[in-house]
């Protein structure tokens, strides 16, 4: 098809170049010998040679040698080649043409080469960089997919293994563009890792050609390529380009699939090592009110009515103070672990940062009762787009760390302002600030500012942070240029329609 | 005579602190430890008030619910272990009038009790509400802060009307936008928490420091109209 729309897109050009030279020979006929009228006609012939098929030239030199004779060999308007001499013409003509045709033809087939591969080393170049970004295996495949069917303007999917065999459930599109029939060719491919399919064995009459997908060690998975529309590369460039996109999906999806077991086993090891010293941590901060409580209780239990009042409603307090304290450390340990282990689920909605701030110190109210809180968020401020309780955890903890770190009565600040798509919250304190070299470790696990005076769990800041990372933020942390400490971190910010 | 209060509750020390402050306060005390014997005596004894624990040994407490639910109308505050937002929100939308999540005070419990045992005696009436500084006259749609008529939209003002009618009682987002908006927008959460904002801008003297239109987080809304003691 091609081909023959090429001759027909070129004929014209040969017809016109050599009217075009007839015309010029024709006005120059009464002044040049033939021999030199044949010169225009041979430029034509070359200009033809140089642009058109092979079969073109052929016919131009032809034809050109017919119009010579007709136009400028006396007697005009006959074909009386009598003389030999123009019969060498034709030969000579018929030569160039050819010997030019051949060589722009070599140049021109280079370039397309050259043009091929560039366009091949990109398409592997973007399917390496797509990859490369993904850590999931079926994304993996599911990127490498898209671009391979992009590339190859082909309708590509990939089957994932599953098990020892290859499974059509396990694929990269929900639509399934072949034949379940064709599921034991798939599964040939897989075990033998061989192509099979459409072009390679016509015999199966199958709607797809099927690429095995080889890792270094063993087959990952299956490509199927069902063509569509016109491809982009010829034949052999595109079975170059199925091989090279295999080969690199392969090893890639292999490559993926080690470092999540890697980052399995990791994860599995750091997660024994933060059992233990959460163990260690923990049990000290779970013993300690454990004891007042034990001891307060048992005290009045045995003493009964010889307490005096006063002092019997002292230890009835202390009780009660602190098995709250251990509810908290309770509830900020069972926080961490749902973070740690990935069980937390953000319920991500709109809120105005008014209400979540309120939250927390409505929760607060009795720690705040001496202190003074301002805070300063302006009407125009777009909503959070986040998890209300979770972050209504992170202020209550930044207040709370405020007031155990700042002398009594000191006020506190909150304030927010509308940033490129997110609300940047500040929490400042007037208190001493952080020593030196504080920072780095403020948000780790079980890190307390100061040795003695630390009540808490040593897990509020972690906490905090984990939050606020979940939301795709961050979190900092430094001294104000006058006093005080300031936390300072990003939310998502969402605009709604304003209702009437 | 005293209400009568029955707990349906399997923790033995839990029933044992309900019922040493209960049996102070005068209150006429049933007791039940799983869902069955909870069921059957709700449905012989009549109780004014349910404290019905969420996580009972031999049945889902939402189903308890619904059962009780059948048949009366008796308020009921869940007993919910924390971690159990969903069933909270899910319990409020079924009917139930309120929740502690524990460890809870005694006396945040009593305060809700002596609410919710209020509400389902009074009707209240169209008239003139005042709480803090605010004065609504449900009669002439005025509402007053300090003295000063402030203007509310009429959704707003809607939305407070809904608050007052459940003083007192945690309402959810859904059930706040199926009364103020209607039952086709119960999905639109952002419209209301708008609402709520600007209400408390018009109503309250701190916004970011609420007294009265508190949020329960993750829950709903809830107007407290009394000062606590």
């Amino acid at each position: 098809m091609s081909l023959v729309g090429a001759r027909w897109k070129t004929w014209p050009s040969g017809v016109a170049a050599i009217a075009a030279a007839t015309a010029v020979a024709l006005i120059l006929r009464p002044y040049l010998a033939p021999v030199n009228l044949a010169m225009i006609y041979l430029l034509a012939v070359v200009a033809v040679a140089a642009r058109a098929d092979r079969i073109t030239a052929a016919i131009t030199a032809f034809a050109s040698v017919a119009a010579f004779d007709l136009f400028c060999v006396p007697p005009y308007g006959t074909f009386a080649v009598t003389d030999s001499e123009y019969l060498l013409t034709f030969v000579a003509m018929l030569a160039v043409a050819l010997v030019i045709n051949r060589q722009t033809d070599r140049i021109r087939r280079q370039r397309t080469e050259t043009a091929d591969r560039e366009a091949r080393a990109q398409t592997l170049y973007r399917l390496s960089e797509a990859l490369a970004n993904e850590t999931r295996v079926f994304e993996v495949a599911r990127a490498a997919a898209a671009l391979a069917s992009e590339a190859l303007g082909a309708q590509v999917v990939i089957f994932l293994r599953d098990g020892a065999s290859i499974s059509f459930d396990r694929r990269t599109s929900d639509h399934l563009p072949v034949p379940r029939s064709e599921m034991t060719i798939a599964e040939w491919v897989f075990q033998h890792g061989r192509k099979a399919g459409l072009g390679v064995d016509d015999l199966l009459k199958a709607t797809a050609l099927y690429v095995p997908l080889r890792g270094t060690r063993a087959a990952v998975g299956v490509m199927a390529v069902v063509p569509q529309g016109t491809p982009l590369f010829d034949k052999g460039e595109r079975e170059v380009l199925i091989d090279l996109m295999a080969n690199h999906t392969a090893l890639a999806i292999e490559r993926t699939a080690s470092q999540n077991t890697a980052e399995r086993s990791r994860i599995q090891m750091e997660t024994e090592q933060m059992r233990s010293s959460l163990l260690s941590a923990v049990s000290h901060d779970l013993l300690t009110p454990l004891a007042s409580i034990t001891g307060a209780a048992s005290t009045i239990r045995r003493q009964g009515e010889k307490i005096p009042p006063a002092t019997r409603d002292e230890l009835l307090q202390s009780i009660s103070d602190e098995a709250d304290r251990l509810s908290r450390l309770v509830r900020n340990l069972l926080d961490m672990t749902r973070f740690e282990t990935g069980e937390v689920e953000l319920r991500r909605e709109a809120y105005p940062l008014e209400e979540i701030v309120g939250l927390a110190l409505r929760r607060l109210d009795a720690l705040l009762k001496d202190r003074k809180i301002t805070v300063k968020l302006p009407d125009s401020l777009p909503l959070v787009n986040g998890d209300e309780v979770l972050l209504g955890q992170v202020f209550v903890n930044l207040l709370e760390n405020a007031v155990k770190y700042t002398p009594p009565a000191t006020p506190i600040e909150i304030t927010a302002r509308e940033t490129d798509s997110t609300i940047e919250v500040t929490v400042r304190d007037h208190g001493p600030g952080f020593a030196p070299g504080q920072q780095e470790h403020l948000f780790e696990k079980f890190y307390r500012g100061r040795a003695g005076n630390a009540t808490g769990t040593g897990l509020g800041l972690a906490i905090s942070k984990a939050v606020i990372e979940a939301h795709g933020g961050t979190i900092e942390a430094f001294n104000h240029p006058d006093t005080g400490a300031v936390f300072r971190f990003h939310l998502p910010a969402i605009r709604v329609g304003q209702p009437a | 005579m005293k209400p009568t209060i029955l707990v349906i509750e399997d923790d033995p020390q839990i029933r044992r602190f309900l019922r040493a402050t209960l049996i102070a306060e005068d209150y006429r005390l049933l007791e039940a430890t799983t869902a069955e014997e909870g069921l059957r005596e709700a449905a012989a004894r009549l109780p004014d008030l349910i404290l019905l624990d969420l996580g009972l040994p031999d049945k889902d407490g939402l189903d308890v619910l619904r059962t009780i639910r059948e048949f009366s109308k008796s308020p009921i505050i869940i007993l919910s272990a924390r971690g159990q937002e969903r069933d909270k929100i899910s319990a409020l939308d079924l009917g139930a009038d309120d929740y502690v999540a524990k460890p809870f005070a005694i006396g945040e419990l009593m305060a809700r009790v002596r609410a919710a045992l209020r509400r389902s005696t009074v009707l209240p009436a169209d008239q003139s509400q005042t709480f803090g500084n605010i004065e609504v006259d449900l009669a002439k749609r005025i509402v007053k802060v300090a003295g000063e008529e402030v203007h509310l939209t009429p959704n707003e003002y809607r939305l407070l009307q809904v608050l007052l009618k459940n003083a007192g009682k945690v309402l959810t987002q859904r059930q706040l936008l199926n009364e103020v908006w209607g039952p086709n927008h119960t999905e639109q959460a952002q419209y209301l928490r708008v609402y709520v904002a600007q209400l408390r801008r018009k109503l309250e003297a701190d916004p970011a420091r609420p007294r009265h239109l508190l949020t329960e987080p993750g829950v709903g809304y809830r107007l407290i109209t009394e000062t606590p003691e």
